[in-house]
């Protein structure tokens, strides 16, 4: 038997997602490393000073959220993606990640904002048409665009700062 | 009739054929193409053939001599390109039962040249009730007139429609007179309640008149209501259809019709249903179901099986080349072979615990049966049998990817079910909580327009305590098109 990370379902051994809430079950993990030149492209151009060495980005390596402002840091676990977003009163969704306890309205955080996921061996983010935007290092981001990101980046939600952090 | 046929091939039988096979196959084929009743050229050239291939495969004697002038028969394994994927290498021993998901895949095979367009016989069943009157009438109209000029000289058309009783519009035949039928469809008026059993029987015995292998047999009933008290006879109907090598696709306008119907009709017959909310989108629809019958490799595949004790075959769903829900009981209609895209099936099977000392466990057990457009010869069925290790220790495998792809994109689909079975049974809460999850999901594909539809849907649920007609329907048909639109391209 399976206990499904996300909604504690129990699904049968061999299922590959949940039946209740559809999260992933299974560790897709690839054992080859896919080199990706636009990685290492961005790798050049970022402010090497800033950040240790990053380490690729493994689908077992953990992420974290450093919410820069409050100094707060939010591990993530056990899916492979992750809705960022502020619960409201009488809305139904409620995303992965609810940065509501971060004042997220006051920053311009949309109820569902940007999602984060695992690609094969990589990390992407992408905007869900929020409001007031993602930015990536100060570059705002197309909706609807996976765009790689890499241990120390910092994205904006509208104005709330979260620096990323894997491990 | 072009192609130089064997005597076999001319009756439609295989080579080991017993004596009452030839008899019965000599009096259908001439019963069809006797020179009394037979309208197109060549026909009574067929039939004197005919003629002479009974007369030599009905004497024992005459047969054994013909047969050992015949070229060895084609086996039929290199008819069809198969290919089986299982989500995991192995079983486990567990004192629990187990899920293992199997993608079987059937194409055209690339060294066979692709065949000509194959001849079809086509029936056009449309929906005249009142409810049709305005925009609807007058776009089915011009579709089916557009579709009767498509028509090859070979192809056989047929125009039904139906009200309170059905009404036949063109009899079966070739397109000759065009302009003449195609004023007998302008002429159409529409009138009356909706009874689909009325119409789909007069398309039967339209279709049936000229039912032949080696071409595309098939039924597209166009309405918009919902049909009372006659369903289980049109499911009757379908599946005598099927046993003849008839497939029926719908074709559902608007909110008011009964999607689950059209959905059963067309899951036993090899068909596909599809939707339409819109007017402007019948044409097109429609336009595009034309174009893949037109393109058929192989007609009718169709898997008989056997489940093994301790097996439970718990979903069978067909993604490809038109998404929906398969029958999970032999024998499965899994519809057409098409030259562009490959058959995929997706299946979940349930497995019970099994004996320690058992080393395989067999899934399923079966033959797969084709008839080809372009070949008059039937082919032998294909055995199928889905044969799984069991071992002590779980294996660390991952599976294909090509199955999980295929299992999130279906996860949305299922989603929606389960919300529509919870509301059945008066979970509300659930079926809005599900909903709500499926729009999450589908907001993070960047699904927003459906997303919302979701919502909006499950808002519904929590107030009137049943889903919206239109709907329902817009989520279900929303769901199964990204199973088969936007394919995602990622490298494995």
């Amino acid at each position: 038997m399976i206990i499904c990370p996300n909604c504690q379902h129990k699904e049968m051994s061999g299922a590959i997602y949940c039946s209740e809430c559809g999260a992933q079950l299974i560790d897709m993990t690839i054992a080859t490393h896919r080199i990706n030149t636009s990685e290492t492209r961005q790798e050049a151009q970022r402010d090497s000073s800033r950040i240790q060495p990053p380490p690729p980005a493994h689908l077992q390596s953990r992420i974290s959220l450093n919410m820069i402002e409050s100094g707060q840091i939010l591990p993530l676990a056990d899916r492979t993606e992750f809705t960022l977003g502020r619960s409201a009163k009488d809305q139904p969704i409620v995303p992965d990640v609810d940065l509501s306890p971060l004042n997220a309205y006051a920053n311009g955080v949309s109820r569902l904002h940007a999602v984060l996921k695992f690609i094969q061996d990589q990390i992407v983010i992408m905007d869900l048409d929020s409001s007031n935007g993602t930015y990536l290092n100060g570059s705002r981001l197309p909706p609807f665009v996976d765009t790689l990101v890499a241990h120390g980046d910092v994205i904006h939600l509208g104005k709330l700062k979260i620096q990323l952090l894997i491990e | 009739m072009t192609k130089k046929q064997d005597f076999y091939s001319l009756l439609g039988l295989l080579r080991d054929a017993c004596a009452e096979d030839i008899r019965q196959a000599y009096f259908e084929a001439a019963r069809r193409f006797h020179p009394d009743k037979n309208t197109s050229p060549g026909d009574t050239e067929f039939f004197l053939g005919i003629q002479e291939a009974y007369e030599v495969l009905s004497n024992p004697k005459k047969r054994v001599k013909y047969n050992s002038t015949l070229s060895p028969e084609k086996p039929a394994d290199i008819l069809l390109d198969q290919r089986v994927l299982f989500s995991r290498q192995s079983l486990i021993h567990l004192a629990e039962p187990q899920l293992i998901y199997v993608l079987m895949e059937f194409s055209h095979p690339a060294n066979i040249p692709a065949p000509l367009a194959p001849s079809l016989n086509l029936c056009l069943v449309l929906d005249s009730s009142t409810s049709m009157q305005g925009v609807n009438m007058d776009v089915v109209k011009a579709t089916a007139i557009q579709i009767m000029r498509k028509m090859k000289p070979q192809d056989i058309f047929s125009v039904v429609a139906f009200s309170d009783r059905a009404e036949e519009i063109i009899p079966a035949g070739h397109s000759t007179e065009l302009k003449k039928m195609e004023a007998r469809i302008h002429m159409l008026q529409p009138s009356g309640g909706t009874e689909i059993f009325s119409g789909l029987e007069m398309a039967y015995n339209e279709i049936i008149r000229n039912v032949y292998h080696a071409q595309v047999n098939h039924i597209i009933l166009l309405t918009d209501g919902r049909t009372y008290g006659d369903e289980d006879k049109c499911i009757l109907l379908a599946h005598r259809a099927s046993e003849q090598g008839v497939g029926i696709s719908g074709l559902g306008i608007g909110s008011e019709w009964n999607d689950n119907f059209l959905d059963d009709l067309a899951s036993c017959t090899g068909g596909s249903s599809m939707y339409v909310s819109r007017p402007q989108d019948i044409q097109k629809t429609l336009l595009e179901k034309f174009t893949r019958l037109g393109s058929a490799y192989a007609e009718e595949t169709r898997l008989d099986f056997k489940i093994p004790e301790g097996i439970e075959l718990h979903y069978a769903f067909r993604l490809q080349p038109e998404a929906g829900v398969l029958s999970f009981e032999s024998p499965m209609m899994l519809g057409p072979i098409v030259r562009e895209a490959s058959l995929r099936v997706l299946m979940e099977f349930v497995v019970q615990p099994h004996p320690v000392q058992q080393k395989t466990v067999t899934l399923l057990d079966g033959k797969i049966s084709i008839s080809l457009t372009d070949e008059l010869t039937p082919t032998r069925p294909i055995p199928v049998r889905l044969i799984r290790p069991i071992a002590d220790e779980a294996s660390t495998d991952i599976p294909s990817a090509e199955i999980v792809e295929a299992l999130l994109r279906l996860k949305l689909y299922r989603l929606q079910e389960q919300a529509r079975l919870e509301v059945t049974a008066g979970e509300y809460d659930q079926a809005s909580e599900h909903l709500h999850r499926l729009a999450t999901h589908l907001l993070s594909q960047g699904e927003r327009d459906l997303a919302r539809t979701v919502l909006l849907e499950a808002e519904h649920i929590q107030q009137n305590k049943s889903f919206s007609q239109q709907g329902r329907k817009e989520i279900k048909y929303g769901t199964r098109a990204l199973l088969t639109s936007g394919r995602s391209t990622e490298e494995p």
